[in-house]
């Protein structure tokens, strides 16, 4: 239990049932499945880059660059569905072609020439998006290729029908959940995964273990790009519509929902499940804002304030825990010492 | 030795970088007879753009002058001040704008006014520190239209919300104000369920918002969206929740990609104008002042119609409605 208390994800999870339970006693209408699968659905795109970032922030670096590197990979995806035709097994495929390659040029870069990441990535963004603009004009894709609308209305499960439409779990959701569970299998149980956190936590320490830091960074940055892509293609899914700046813009959305689920910029810490609950954090409090009746001029404010607090919140917490922790070893110094003979012993 | 190599090579490809830009350059041959006439947009590469540099490129060719068109790549008031101060130090002749931010972008009109550089605004009627605003509709009359549509629709009484670009899209706002002024003398019992909300340059976000305001105010009957993804976002949220024709939805959309949205009739009607007329009459009007020409004595710009001028705002009627009929026949 109280080893639950000193999770990030705790906290989190209570300030999402606080806030639950302020939106409906507001509007009922909030606590009903109809509205969580909404969420699901409209967030599986978000939630989905936020996997990428995890695993960046993790490894201890940052990626600006993946909205570009997802609008890319959906652009250019699209196109060569149009012209070659194909089914959404050859557009995922082409999308995660396209969108690791793209992720591995950032990954290459920073293990290379030792750029941080940060300048790397808004520079690679820059080129990518850039390069984009330039070949495309801008222009715009309403006619979508058969599969992705066919594709785009395939759900599970059918929850009553209320005013004549059916609703149940979209595919974008299952697809955002079967990443949720890869990832959190690939952190936790794989040598691989292990290794980003050791890269994250020390590089330098990493690297005398014998951990391989190039390899682990370049496929960091690789899978940010495959989930980017995977994004990307969601996104066409969702709206129906590619349109070259569309996604770009909204890389501190999803950042910020990142280091909201537990995540440090500073690497080395997060989890899949708290990336998780912080994506539907600023979900829920984005969606409250209107089924709360609040104007639309607070939506920043409020918003903001919730990172602040929730954050805040968990980082106090723990700064509590360090310093009373400092005082428990002060003071039980003798059985400390004991035990660091018994190791020794043993 | 093979390091040093190694550093000339680089070397090399850093001086080659340096000397590409020139190579991308557009139309930057200044002759001294030739103005130099540069529009900027709110954002550069979506479709209402991309057709207004159509006008841009078509004044250029037919009155012999240096034109193009330039934006930022979102719509950030910040980046239009810098391009503005580029322009000004790069000495251009006559500068066209459609605004981000009005009250942003004062101070930098001041400055380039100062050099002795024309500034031309479009949709933004009330922004101080231009020498003449365009609009290519009358405000008042278009935002009326508007609300015609929607009560046509949604008959004369019920409620209903509106969907903006952005708080401080200069335009979006005077056309919500008029349309509610207008709504409270001739449709009292309109009933706006909550503010305007700020998502209607971004589709996916209308559509959540659209989600959003169905399960907050279950009887919703008509959606106003300005900004050009607005309506397409509310009608697909409509079509998912079986809902296409229920809710009326009318607003500024791009004819062409509003066109499924019409036929289905999950949309209800579209209100728009050509923006490349808009272009084309910026570059004209900045000629036509550069060589000397009064504009208040305008009666007509060739090409694109007749005009009235109100103080230092010249007005085009240019408004069009967007039906399901005549949706794919403006090629645009």
């Amino acid at each position: 239990m109280r080893k639950l208390f000193q999770r990030h994800e705790t906290y989190v999870l209570v300030i999402i049932l606080l806030f639950s339970v302020i939106i409906t006693s507001v509007n009922h209408n909030f606590l009903t499945l109809e509205n969580a699968l909404d969420l699901l659905k409209s967030y599986s795109f978000t939630g989905i880059m936020a996997i990428g970032v995890l695993f960046v922030l993790i490894s201890g670096g940052i990626d600006i660059s993946f909205a570009a590197v997802a609008t890319i990979a959906e652009y250019v995806t699209v196109l060569i569905v149009l012209r070659i035709g194909g089914s959404m097994i050859t557009a995922f495929a082409f999308a995660v072609l396209i969108g690791a390659a793209l992720g591995a040029v950032n990954g290459l870069l920073i293990y290379r020439f030792k750029i941080p990441p940060i300048i790397t990535t808004i520079a690679t963004m820059n080129v990518y998006y850039g390069l984009l603009i330039v070949i495309t004009r801008g222009k715009w894709i309403y006619a979508l290729p058969d599969c992705f609308r066919s594709f785009a209305e395939i759900r599970v499960g059918s929850f009553g029908v209320q005013d004549g439409s059916a609703f149940g779990v979209s595919v974008v959701t299952i697809i955002w959940f079967l990443l949720l569970i890869a990832a959190a299998v690939l952190l936790r149980y794989t040598r691989l995964g292990r290794s980003i956190y050791a890269v994250g936590g020390d590089k330098i320490s990493a690297e005398r273990v014998g951990f391989r830091v190039g390899r682990v960074q370049v496929f960091v940055y690789a899978f940010m790009g495959t989930m980017a892509a995977i994004a990307g293609i969601v996104q066409a899914l969702l709206v129906q519509t590619v349109a070259p700046n569309s996604i770009v813009g909204k890389e501190l959305d999803v950042i910020a929902a990142v280091v909201l689920g537990g995540a440090s910029l500073a690497g080395g810490v997060g989890t899949v499940f708290g990336t998780f609950l912080g994506v539907m954090l600023l979900a829920i409090v984005q969606n409250g804002m209107t089924l709360m009746k609040v104007s639309a001029v607070w939506y920043d404010v409020f918003v903001g304030l919730v990172v602040i607090l929730s954050v805040g919140f968990s980082s106090y917490k723990q700064k509590k825990q360090q310093s009373s922790s400092k005082i428990d070893i002060r003071e039980s110094a003798p059985s400390a010492g004991v035990s660091a003979d018994t190791l020794q012993e043993s | 030795m093979q390091r040093s190599m190694k550093y000339g090579v680089l070397m090399m490809l850093v001086l080659a970088l340096c000397c590409t830009p020139s190579l991308f350059a557009q139309g930057s041959q200044d002759t001294a007879d030739e103005y130099e006439i540069v529009t900027v947009v709110k954002i550069t590469g979506i479709p209402w753009f991309n057709r207004l540099e159509e006008g841009v490129m078509q004044a250029e060719k037919e009155l012999g002058i240096n034109a193009y068109q330039i934006g930022p790549a979102d719509a950030d008031p910040a980046q239009q001040v810098k391009m503005v101060e580029d322009l000004i130090s790069k000495g251009v002749d006559a500068i066209c704008i459609t605004p981000n931010d009005a009250t942003a972008l004062e101070p930098v009109f001041k400055k380039a006014r100062d050099n002795g550089i024309l500034i031309l605004t479009h949709e933004s009627p009330d922004q101080s520190g231009k020498d003449v605003d365009i609009e290519l509709i009358d405000n008042v009359a278009f935002a009326k239209r508007t609300w015609d549509m929607l009560v046509e629709g949604m008959g004369t009484s019920g409620q209903y919300a509106v969907f903006v670009g952005g708080l401080t899209v200069p335009l979006h706002n005077v056309w919500v104000d008029e349309g509610l002024k207008y709504a409270q003398e001739t449709y009292p019992d309109l009933d706006l369920v909550t503010s305007r909300i700020p998502c209607g340059e971004d589709q996916e976000l209308s559509k959540q918002k659209t989600l959003e305001l169905l399960k907050t105010y279950p009887d919703l009957k008509g959606i106003v969206g300005f900004g050009s993804l607005g309506p397409p976002g509310a009608a697909q949220a409509l079509k998912e929740k079986g809902k296409a024709g229920a809710v009326t939805v009318v607003g500024t959309v791009i004819p062409g990609h509003a066109a499924p949205y019409l036929k289905d009739g999950s949309m209800t009607k579209g209100i728009l104008w050509d923006p490349k007329d808009a272009g084309y009459s910026l570059s004209w009007v900045a000629k036509y002042m550069l060589d000397g020409g009064d504009f208040t004595t305008l009666t007509s710009i060739p090409g694109v119609g007749e005009v009235s001028v109100v103080g230092d705002v010249i007005k085009v009627n240019a408004m069009m409605d967007i039906t399901k009929e005549n949706a794919d026949s403006f090629g645009f």
